[in-house]
């Protein structure tokens, strides 16, 4: 741990930003800002996790500065097929993401700024960070109406909500992370946070939505590099330390060892879909004819545990519907990949271009 | 005589004792939440009978957004959950019981047969109990697990794997299956290949592989052979004749066999087909393949030779009426202009329904493909 810090200390002496900073003040100061130079969601939360494991926080707090390029990030406890439209998504090249703190789905872009604030478990405070991102904003405009919530939200002129809150209390240390809306992208935001498929019943942690607002709609004049300046001197009067603004690169593995497996595991399929709290899904589906079906899914991590699919008697043979619904059994929760595979050697088996084809298609389209 | 007699009974006592000290249970509750939360939701990490470790995640608390994790105070096995899942706790509720001690049996001091009784409850991770050893008095107790003699493993075949074998043999009994074979000389196709590759690459962006001369000679042979491409429907008793040409390339995954299908081939050049494969070969490793990519196909290119394979005789995947095999390439002595050289040679194989496509037809067919791969200019010409 302590080699680690060591080189973080080199990294920082390099690349000091607004002011010199000797060792020595550096660690006798009760904090440190960093900022990410990546724009890649799975880098920016690996290095949260590899700050949380390899920096003493007993000792310092660290606050890191970061934004992404777009990605729907869902909270830990959260259902992805219910957060965000996973096809829409895929199209727009957004990246879907599952973080390891609670709350809810945010959509990040670059006009979007992320701040955590990583303490001990004993100076663990969310208000009091959020008090210091308010007077920092009131610092640098005076005129801002903006004050957090019960909710732990920053909102602007008493409604729009500016910010929202999420964090994550392990053993020995804790972090609170929040955005900050500056300049976000709103319109691409309500094209992808929706359902990607209807009929989904679960117990997962819902996102609570509220109308938000840019703070340069109602501060025209503030730039991001102000933003950033005023809150990291705000930080070092609040929490009484004289910390420069100091930039890093989380896909340097030299100076971050071990980064590489914490950003394979936030990228993969396992943590994103296959954490998902067991859901069902109910829904009709409907065929030429004006006939329909009752398709009725278990998902359990991420793969179909069970399936129903109900057709009317004359339709098609139900023995015919129960082998679609074995062949997805253990599969991908995903109209794609593995199940898509299964359906198209059942129909090479047993029939293209007929009713059980149409069916295939429709159940799959409700997949995810 | 007597005094091992002792000593195997002491050591069960002792044995015995030792194992009733790991069987602890202790209730694990909710930790207090910080900053005057209330409640929370529980998400389990571990499922009853799982072996968890010192500090290990058992569950985690989401509460007014935050995740708490609750680790298990010592090293044991899951004993009850008592909260569901997405359960409401406040601090102090009891969530789960744990059974304290080394789950999994490790170097047991004693063999396994003096204390059989308190084997119970295995954990589930536990290796199968190996046979206790010859109650014999020879010798010191052993310390370490008798050898397990090897079980053998008796899976039972998945339902698909069942119907894929049921409808193949139903193919070959309906078509008439026959295989006929050809050897085709791959030097000049592979001195194109060596020729244009990095100009290929920089242009398209893409490698230039083989497939591509393959797909192509076969788009061609099937425009020339159109029995080939048509195909019988059973049912109405007719010979259905497509004009277009979409070809299925077998492409073999840990899950099993994947035909995505390449569209109207017969427009297409080396480049646009390369192009076309490269695609889909994408979306398959990242598991993006639709139901609509595998529709359909009128004829099916399956490479045997990625695997090595010199020869063999592929099976018509239904409902088509052909499938061409491809295979390795290995260089061989071959008679040429009176003379032995050594050229890169691969046997391809066209598997055909009999019924449909006579015998001059399939080694026409197969002989066209020849003809394209070892000499593209065959294409320009219309040879």
């Amino acid at each position: 741990m302590m080699s680690n810090v060591r080189r973080m200390v080199s990294l920082f002496k390099g690349v000091c930003r607004t002011r010199t900073c000797p060792v020595h003040t550096w660690t006798s100061g009760a904090g440190l800002v960093l900022q990410s130079r990546s724009t890649d969601v799975f880098q920016n939360l690996a290095l949260e996790d590899w700050i949380e494991a390899n920096v003493d926080l007993r000792q310092r707090g660290v606050l890191l500065l970061w934004r992404n390029r777009p990605a729907v990030v869902i909270g830990r406890h959260q259902n992805p097929w219910t957060e965000c439209d996973l096809q829409a998504a895929t199209k727009a090249g957004i990246h879907v993401a599952r973080r390891r703190s609670g709350g809810g789905t945010v959509f990040h872009d670059l006009g979007n700024l992320n701040l955590t604030f990583f303490t001990s478990k004993k100076n663990y405070d969310r208000r009091r960070n959020l008090k210091m991102i308010t007077d920092a904003l009131r610092r640098v405009r005076p005129e801002l109406d903006v004050q957090a919530t019960d909710r732990l939200d920053i909102v602007l002129n008493g409604h729009l909500k500016i910010s929202g809150t999420a964090s994550r209390l392990r053993r020995d240390s804790s972090y609170h992370h929040c955005t900050l809306l500056h300049s976000a992208d709103r319109s691409a935001l309500s094209a992808v946070l929706r359902p990607s498929t209807s009929g989904i019943h679960s117990n997962a942690t819902p996102s609570v939505p509220s109308p938000v607002a840019n703070l340069v709609d109602h501060a025209p004049t503030l730039q991001w590099e102000e933003l950033l300046e005023a809150l990291v001197d705000q930080y070092n009067e609040e929490f009484g330390c004289t910390s420069a603004l100091t930039s890093i690169d989380p896909s340097d593995e030299a100076s971050f060892p071990g980064i590489g497996l914490f950003v394979s595991e936030l990228s993969s399929w396992e943590w994103t879909f296959g954490k998902t709290p067991k859901f069902s899904v109910r829904t009709v589906l409907d065929l030429s004819e004006h006939r329909s079906a009752q398709l009725h899914l278990e998902v359990k991590n991420g793969l179909v545990a069970s399936c129903q699919v109900l057709v009317p008697p004359d339709w098609i043979p139900q023995s015919l519907a129960d082998q679609l619904s074995q062949v997805l059994v253990g599969e991908r929760f995903c109209r794609h990949g593995a199940a898509a595979a299964a359906v198209s050697t059942l129909l090479r088996l047993d029939g293209t271009g007929g009713r059980l084809e149409e069916l295939s298609k429709a159940v799959l389209r409700a997949m995810g | 005589q007597g005094n091992n007699v002792l000593a195997r009974r002491a050591t069960a006592g002792m044995c015995f004792y030792c194992l009733r000290i790991g069987y602890e249970v202790v209730t694990v509750k909710t930790p207090a939440f910080a900053e005057s939360v209330t409640e929370g939701d529980v998400r389990w990490e571990k499922a009853v009978g799982d072996t968890v470790s010192e500090d290990e995640v058992v569950c985690e608390i989401e509460t007014d957004k935050t995740s708490v994790q609750v680790p298990s105070p010592a090293a044991g096995v899951i004993e009850e959950l008592l909260v569901p899942d997405g359960g409401k706790v406040e601090g102090g509720t009891p969530l789960f019981k744990l059974r304290k001690g080394a789950g999994a049996p490790k170097a047991a001091e004693a063999p396994k047969a003096e204390a059989p009784a308190a084997a119970a409850p295995p954990p589930p991770s536990a290796a199968p109990s190996p046979p206790p050893p010859p109650a014999s008095d020879v010798g010191p107790i052993p310390t370490t697990m008798p050898p397990v003699p090897p079980v053998p493993a008796h899976v039972k075949m998945n339902r698909m794997r069942l119907r894929i074998a049921q409808r193949l043999k139903e193919a070959q009994n309906t078509c008439a299956m026959l295989t006929t074979f050809n050897e085709v000389d791959m030097s000049n196709i592979t001195e194109m290949r060596k020729t244009y590759k990095d100009a290929f690459l920089k242009k398209h962006n893409i490698k230039l592989g083989f497939m591509s001369a393959f797909v192509k000679a076969a788009a061609y042979a099937l425009a020339d052979q159109p029995a080939v491409n048509a195909v019988i429907d059973d049912t109405t008793k007719e010979i259905v004749y497509r004009d277009y040409v979409d070809i299925s390339v077998a492409v073999a995954t840990p899950k099993g066999l994947v035909v995505p299908v390449i569209r109207n081939v017969e427009g297409m050049n080396f480049a646009g087909i390369e192009k076309a494969i490269n695609l889909l070969g994408e979306k398959a490793r990242k598991n993006e393949l639709a139901v609509e990519d595998m529709d359909g196909g009128t004829f099916t290119i399956s490479n045997g030779g990625v695997f090595g394979s010199m020869f063999g005789t592929p099976i018509i995947n239904p409902p088509q009426s052909a499938i061409l095999g491809m295979h390795g390439i290995f260089d061989r002595p071959v008679a040429v202009g009176g003379k032995v050289e050594i050229r890169p040679m691969m046997y391809v194989a066209l598997t055909y329904d009999h019924r449909l496509i006579d015998g001059r037809e399939a080694v026409t067919f197969l002989r066209k493909i020849k003809a394209v791969v070892e000499d593209p200019r065959v294409l320009l010409l219309d040879m």
